[in-house]
């Protein structure tokens, strides 16, 4: 439980930062024009923790294939780009479909960042273990 | 420390006797290592003959169907044991569960690499792959990395 909780954290700061970064780059290029005042700045973490909340679909008290686990995050996907899409699509900004295409496409990357980097964070993990694996089995056997 | 080794001719009567004044972390490694060396299990193979094998020549259990089966380099037998006791029994020869199904050998492990959702692969040095699962990898890295925190 401490561990994925720990996992959670991480993922909603690894996202939080992503979505912030994106933000930036399509406001950018689609409405250079457009200013926003101090509350904008807790739209990326209101994002990021959403997301995050919904990865409570990835949860399973069984072990789950690999399978079973790669239609978990296609659906948790899904539900944030349902989120997004369907949030800017009530304010109005899903102007034009360049734009709708683009956001539908971010999200996904910032989506697969989130897990490149959890990855990372795994395998230092790991290479830490095999590390201290040598120590000890040479102390042991 | 003294070490003294007195030949005899029945195999059986074979022993190591540790005389010590305190029995210190050292003296039970001696005697984990001691008690290792002489353990030996019997399993049916598949073929369904009874063969003898030592434990630290075991690479994982693995339990199928209600049985247990024991994974050596070149065989796989039955043993007459649940899993749970394979754990237990085992434990001072660095046997560690790592999933519902696996009790692995830390002695023959190579390594470890991640799989999807926070589980693991453990690399065998026989060239198999087993699944650590996220319930049982804490107590693993616990065991092999001691005092240095890692919770993933």
């Amino acid at each position: 439980m401490k561990s994925k909780l720990v996992d959670m954290m991480m993922s909603f700061f690894i996202c939080t930062a992503c979505i912030t970064i994106l933000e930036g780059i399509i406001g950018m290029i689609f409405f250079p024009q457009l200013t926003f005042g101090y509350e904008a700045f807790f739209s990326p973490p209101l994002f990021g923790f959403l997301s995050v909340l919904f990865s409570i679909v990835n949860y399973s008290k069984k072990e789950l294939s690999i399978r079973q686990v790669l239609f978990r995050r296609f659906l948790h996907l899904l539900l944030i780009e349902g989120l997004v899409l369907g949030l800017n699509y009530r304010t109005g900004a899903l102007s034009d479909f360049l734009f709708s295409f683009v956001l539908a496409a971010s999200v996904a990357v910032v989506f697969i960042l989130v897990y490149v980097f959890v990855w990372i964070g795994e395998r230092a993990s790991a290479m830490r273990f095999n590390e201290q694996l040598k120590v000890y089995q040479s102390r042991q056997g | 420390m003294k070490v003294s080794i007195r030949k005899i001719t029945d195999r059986k009567k074979e022993q190591v006797i540790i005389e010590c004044v305190y029995v210190t972390p050292e003296i039970e490694d001696i005697k984990a290592y001691a008690s290792l060396k002489g353990t030996e299990l019997s399993g049916i193979t598949l073929d369904q003959s009874m063969i003898r094998f030592r434990l630290e020549d075991v690479y994982y259990f693995e339990a199928l169907d209600e049985k247990v089966f024991a994974y050596t380099k070149e065989k796989v037998c039955q043993v007459k044991m649940r899993l749970y006791e394979v754990e237990e029994f085992y434990k001072a020869y660095h046997f560690v569960r790592c999933s519902k199904s696996v009790v692995l050998n830390l002695m023959l492990l190579e390594g470890i690499s991640p799989a999807l959702n926070g589980r693991f692969f453990a690399h065998m040095k026989n060239g198999e792959k087993v699944i650590i699962s996220r319930q049982y990898a804490p107590e693993l890295k616990r065991i092999v990395m001691g005092g240095e925190r890692d919770e993933k």
